[in-house]
């Protein structure tokens, strides 16, 4: 069984909605679209308030190189373009659309020349960014300017809870493998690897049947489907610190991104729904629902019943690397793979005790990095040591936090290190 | 919505805790402590006992005195002072004078530990430095105790020595077979270190629990008893002696292994008990005595030094360098 060195093992879970077909969320009243659901410049709103849009309609546009044009999630009205919190309780811009009764749709034309240049353009236009969670746009890590010889399909979903990219394998295998040969294609590579966790048995068996697609079965542990490991556990290959994929000739695809390609290619509509897992005990009943951009998530917490028990942890992604909601007031992005409710038997609310210096966490650590001395200089203001124990190297996959005896916000103290560092850039 | 925490990932946490880990050393360790008691009498029950009350009794008075409320010591109290008291008792001998252990406790917490900065802090491991500062300044006192069973061979009657120092002295007759110094039967010592079977069986305990690393005491161990072959002319027989006298399995095992006063790497722990066993062995050649207290001692104050030039490696880091060169 392939696999990498370090990483932790949470109870995955995914036992909660596993096995819940996928199901439309009904439409709702009011959308808010984010016009920054990636990483880069957010996008410009081409719409006005008091405009009529039609589903799919672009309403943003891509400003710049690293940005992703925003499509409509329903038909209607733009009521305004108004400020609101986003996850992370900052302020930043949206585009509040009110339903209208009578819903149409606009795609695009179905793309008959499967060449390179057109499926990358088409991706381009489409909106499409990583939907693992990063929000990078897809058509640029699809024009890599190194040599690539291999496409890597990450379905590991190793984050506890999270189904959804396991239903989409299951349920809309061809399109997803259709979606895979497209991207393939767009990078001119012939060699296609799945990395999948052996807890997705049945998706496996599924995947084997096609053809031309090397599937890897990879061991249950976080973070498996991180970009540096699964690279590692799939070819051997290491991605040098600081840097890409593509400096060792691999390019890392999520399995909704490869869906999104096909959906865009194929059916010629753009980004603007996804699959995520709602869960935890603190859901009445979990599921995996399709989902548009801009839903409410109290709305989506309603459709699934409501909040159950007592709920001490509101998430949007995984319990891993998901960020942790101050209410129910946010809305859902391209990037939402999950939203969870954490009683408090799951979450761990422990408040920090003195590190015994047990060396857990370097350990676990995926990049075998130090934690425990990245904590101690951050906390004493020496951000310049902590950077020398590895802190600018870490991916925030948060092992050492997770398995420290001590309870120590160690992740915290890494991004706190990164921030005080950029900010000594400036 | 108002009770919902807001923090930084991750989310939820392993049930690994600090309390956990010293309790499961506080299990690991009663059964050597029953075997002390069964061969050296109440006195060792009682020796014990005032060991493990001081060490806890000194780190609550501590933090009294830097007013630090009751009810917060209680909620933050970790057991570590409970192994520390626990480790000291045992390495006392059982007929000792009752402040003798009081005051290797006091030492090990208030000094060692808490002026150092509590737990996770103390530069050296509390209970060796709690045994040292009695040893060297009751050393007239402390004697061995003799114990109360016998050897199970039957033909020796009391030594007075321990069992170490018959290994270097060819032509003594201990009379102690191998099976005596493993099971404890006729040997003195202190307390908690002649049963060696129930030292290991708590070692077998924390290596199941993943408290430590089976490798480590390990290595000490095996570099110990292989050192001493060689340093005897590459004599065989000394091999199990050497490894089942004395403090070691109990110093390897409990002591050396300790989170705090260990290296953070495997590279650095791999020369950290090298080294141990190295200096264990060759020192009881010279002196011929019992070594590993102060050799564990010795070996606390490099782990700064090891943890400071020996760092893991970034994944991928070797490409970077690479190049850099070009």
């Amino acid at each position: 069984m392939k696999s990498f060195q370090g990483g932790v093992h949470p109870s995955d879970m995914k036992f909660l909605c596993e096995n819940m077909p996928i199901e439309q969320m009904p439409i709702v009243p009011d959308y808010y679209v984010a016009l920054s659901q990636h990483i880069g410049s957010p996008a410009t709103a081409v719409v006005v308030a008091g405009e009529q849009v039609e589903e799919g309609q672009l309403i943003a546009k891509a400003s710049g190189k690293i940005s992703a044009n925003i499509f409509a999630p329903v038909a209607g009205e733009v009521v305004a373009i108004e400020k609101r919190k986003n996850n992370l309780g900052v302020l930043a811009d949206y585009i509040h659309l009110k339903t209208s009764e009578k819903q149409s749709v606009v795609v695009f034309p179905k793309l008959t020349d499967l060449s390179k240049e057109k499926i990358i353009e088409r991706v381009e236009q489409a909106g499409i960014v990583g939907l693992g969670g990063a929000g990078f746009a897809t058509a640029v890590k699809l024009s890599p300017n190194k040599p690539v010889d291999t496409l890597i399909i990450n379905a590991a979903e190793c984050e506890p809870y999270l189904n959804c990219d396991n239903r989409l394998m299951l349920e809309r295998a061809d399109e997803f493998i259709e979606g895979v040969r497209l991207l393939a294609r767009a990078l001119n590579v012939e060699k296609i690897i799945i990395g999948i966790e052996n807890n997705k048995l049945e998706a496996y068996n599924r995947l084997l049947s096609y053809e031309g697609i090397e599937i890897s079965l990879l061991k249950k542990k976080y973070p498996q489907g991180a970009e540096k490991t699964i690279i590692y556990a799939c070819t051997k290959r290491k991605v040098p610190t600081g840097g890409l994929p593509m400096d060792v000739g691999v390019v890392v695809d999520n399995v909704a991104t490869a869906y999104a390609v096909y959906d865009a290619v194929v059916n010629g509509r753009p980004l603007y729904k996804r699959v995520m897992t709602v869960s935890g005990k603190g859901i009445a009943t979990p599921k995996n629902i399709e989902v548009l951009n801009g839903t409410p998530y109290k709305a989506i917490i309603d459709f699934c019943g409501g909040l159950v028990g007592e709920v001490v942890k509101l998430l949007s992604g995984g319990p891993m690397m998901g960020l942790s909601l101050s209410d129910d007031s946010g809305v859902t992005t391209k990037t939402d793979s999950g939203l969870l409710a954490l009683t408090s038997s799951e979450a761990n609310t422990m408040l920090p005790t003195p590190c015994i210096n047990c060396g857990g966490c370097a350990k676990v650590c995926p990049m075998h990095l130090m934690p425990m001395y990245i904590d101690f200089y951050a906390l004493a203001g020496d951000y310049e040591t902590a950077v020398k124990y590895g802190a600018m190297n870490c991916f925030e996959c948060g092992s050492c936090a997770f398995t420290c005896p001590a309870k120590r916000p160690l992740v915290q103290s890494i991004k706190l290190t990164k921030m005080k560092m950029k900010e000594k850039k400036k | 919505m108002e009770q919902l925490v807001y923090s930084s990932s991750p989310h939820i946490k392993s049930g690994r805790t600090t309390k956990k880990i010293m309790i499961d050393v506080c299990i690991a360790l009663v059964p050597a402590c029953i075997m002390g008691c069964v061969f050296f009498g109440w006195n060792a029950l009682l020796t014990l006992a005032i060991a493990v009350i001081s060490a806890v009794v000194c780190e609550f008075v501590y933090r009294l005195c830097c007013k630090v409320s009751f009810k917060q010591i209680v909620q933050e109290f970790d057991f570590t002072s409970l192994v520390t008291g626990i480790l000291v008792g045992m390495n006392m001998p059982a007929n000792i004078d009752w402040y003798v252990p009081m005051l290797a406790s006091f030492f090990a917490i208030a000094v060692v530990k808490m002026l150092f900065g509590g737990t996770g802090k103390n530069f050296v491991n509390p209970a060796i430095a709690g045994r040292i500062f009695v040893f060297i300044s009751f050393s007239a006192m402390l004697k061995p105790a003799q114990a109360l069973i016998g050897s199970i061979s039957g033909d020796v009657v009391s030594t007075g020595a321990t069992a170490l120092q018959n290994i270097f002295k060819p032509g003594t007759v201990s009379g102690l077979t191998n099976l005596d110094l493993f099971l404890g039967t006729g040997v003195a010592g202190v307390l908690g270190e002649t049963c060696k079977v129930a030292l290991l069986l708590g070692g077998v305990y924390l290596v199941i629990r993943k408290v430590i690393d089976f490798k480590w005491p390990l290595i000490y161990i095996a570099v110990t008893g292989l050192f001493t072959v060689c340093l005897n002319g590459f004599n065989f027989e000394v091999f199990l002696p050497s490894i089942l006298s004395g403090g070691l399995i109990l110093g390897a095992i409990f002591m050396a292994t300790d989170y705090v006063t260990s290296p953070n790497t495997l590279v650095g722990n791999i020369i950290y008990f090298t080294l141990l066993g190295l200096l264990t062995a060759g020192l009881r050649q010279l002196k011929h005595q019992e070594v590993v207290s102060y050799v564990i001692l010795f070996g606390n104050l490099l782990v700064p030094l090891i943890d400071k030039y020996i760092v893991n490696k970034p994944f991928g880091e070797h490409k970077k360098v690479k190049e850099a060169t070009k």
